[in-house]
């Protein structure tokens, strides 16, 4: 996951790269590399980290989901073993 | 280099976003909220300001004779332009302060609701007409080919020269030809009435 986001960070930078080029030396070729090329990679960073959030959001819940059914089992699984102790009849006297 | 304010908002942007992004790579930090926040700062909202701000400062910059003229084949047309000596229409009207650097997009842009688009695209069509045609031809040949795609619109002209002030009517010509005028029939330039704008301008 740190990898695709590393990977996104050095995107961006390339993107970033292109766009100041142009700001700089408004000439056609570095405005027309920023207008395209500039763009489409600086989407490409921005969709992966968008991606890598909404899966590390949706591990976090699993996670949280999960760790609910863990804690509503113990419960499920404290109950009867405190039951029949309290319910055992009373043993007959002999 | 034109810095304009959209210009300085684009690499204050770029700025940002870099000390972020490389403070991430070094550091390396634990993916928590704030990296994550951290994240969305430097890889989404300060590069959205400085590709926001600086495709603004773009298409300003495309507008400036100086970028019409960083093709060589249009140096002769620059330097013609900008000749405070030529006669040539181009030299009279880039002379006009209302035209400023702006003097080569002020005529040769199309004007109406998607003007901007269709001017972006004749330029597109420039560029790639230098890059497949005209990038290895000398300035002599170049310039014995290069002619204006469809004769110049007269509408071009009469967005300052309104036809009807009249200074404007009290010449002969002007008034036998202003019905036609109007109706883009007749153009200025086209016709050689006032032509022609470059001193070798050729009709397609």
């Amino acid at each position: 996951m740190n990898k695709w986001l590393r990977a996104s960070a050095v995107l961006t930078l390339v993107a970033l790269a292109m766009m100041v080029w142009s700001v700089l030396r408004p000439t056609p070729l570095p405005v027309m590399l920023a207008m395209s090329l500039g763009q489409a990679v600086g989407t490409a960073a921005f969709a992966i980290y968008g991606y890598i959030v909404l899966v590390d959001l949706r591990r976090i819940r699993r996670d949280a989901r999960r760790a609910r059914e863990l804690d509503a089992q113990d419960r499920v699984v404290d109950v009867p073993t405190a039951e029949p102790a309290a319910a055992k009849p009373p043993e007959p006297e002999s | 280099m034109h810095l304009d304010a959209f210009a300085v908002i684009a690499l204050a942007g770029a700025v940002a976003s870099a000390l972020i992004l490389i403070w991430y790579l070094v550091a390396r930090p634990q993916l928590t909220r704030v990296t994550k926040l951290a994240l969305l700062l430097g890889i989404g909202v300060f590069p959205l300001t400085t590709a926001g701000s600086g495709n603004y400062a773009g298409f300003e910059a495309t507008k400036h004779r100086e970028f019409c003229g960083s093709c060589h084949v249009m140096t002769p047309y620059l330097d013609d332009a900008t000749d405070p000596k030529s006669t040539g229409l181009a030299a009279i009207h880039t002379r006009n302060a209302q035209f400023g650097e702006e003097s080569c997009y002020t005529c040769h842009a199309d004007y109406g609701m998607f003007g901007t688009i269709v001017t972006k695209m004749g330029g597109m069509r420039h560029v790639y007409l230098y890059l497949t045609e005209f990038r290895n031809k000398t300035l002599a040949e170049a310039k014995a080919e290069i002619h204006i795609l469809r004769p110049f619109p007269s509408s071009t002209c009469r967005r300052c020269h309104t036809t009807s002030a009249p200074k404007w009517s009290e010449v002969g010509d002007h008034a036998a030809l202003l019905k036609e005028l109007r109706a883009g029939e007749v153009g200025c330039v086209g016709e050689g009435c006032h032509g022609p704008a470059h001193p070798w301008s050729k009709q397609p």
